[in-house]
């Protein structure tokens, strides 16, 4: 029997390579889910890991090096980001 | 949200602390300001950080001290666990004067943090 595909449909899923059922410290909402202001996982809400090995929400991180208060310290750790 | 001492230091047993969290915009970013409110089952509790119009003195509620990784129960934990380790029965020095005179919000209290034994 020969079979023709007229039309195909691709579809992917994706999750960050972490720790399954992980959260960002700062936001509490999964990696694999974003920020609390973003809409959109993935490209547009990123993961950013300091020298430390801690990770968070890029927008989550930013956030509180933003503060001095923060010294750009990790808030975990308190190493320099 | 209310916490109690589950050890038997005799300074805070049996006793439940009520404690009243108020969060900005900008939480977890910015710390919550904490206070003990006072009820008539719910004393402040006797401790040299504590004021007794509830104003709480300790590090990691100030500016300097808070992370954003510290939640409404880690900031229990931390006052239970102050609490816990404290022998003296007594209000920080200063206490009638400052809570006569204070007029600022907890959060707008310049804090000096220079006693680290308790």
């Amino acid at each position: 029997m020969k079979v023709t595909i007229k039309r195909w449909n691709a579809v992917a899923a994706w999750r960050w390579d972490m720790p399954e059922d992980d959260v960002c410290g700062i936001c509490r909402n999964p990696y694999d889910s974003t920020c609390s202001k973003c809409k959109y996982p993935g490209d547009q809400c990123p993961l950013l890991m300091g020298d430390c090995n801690h990770s968070f929400h890029m927008h989550c991180i930013y956030a509180w090096v933003q503060q001095e208060a923060s010294q750009e310290r990790c808030p975990m750790c308190r190493q320099g980001m | 949200m209310d916490i109690q001492v589950l050890d038997d230091n005799p300074l805070y047993k049996g006793e439940t602390y009520r404690l009243k969290f108020r969060f900005s915009k900008q939480y977890p970013i910015e710390a919550p300001e904490v206070v003990f409110v006072q009820d008539p089952t719910h004393p402040i509790p006797l401790h040299p950080h504590v004021y007794s119009n509830g104003y709480i003195c300790l590090d990691l509620l100030d500016r300097a001290g808070w992370s954003p990784v510290q939640n409404v129960e880690s900031v229990c934990m931390s006052l239970q666990s102050m609490l816990t380790g404290n022998s003296k029965g007594e209000r920080p020095p200063g206490d009638e004067e400052f809570v006569r005179r204070n007029k600022l919000r907890p959060r707008d209290v310049t804090w000096l943090f220079h006693d680290n034994t308790v």
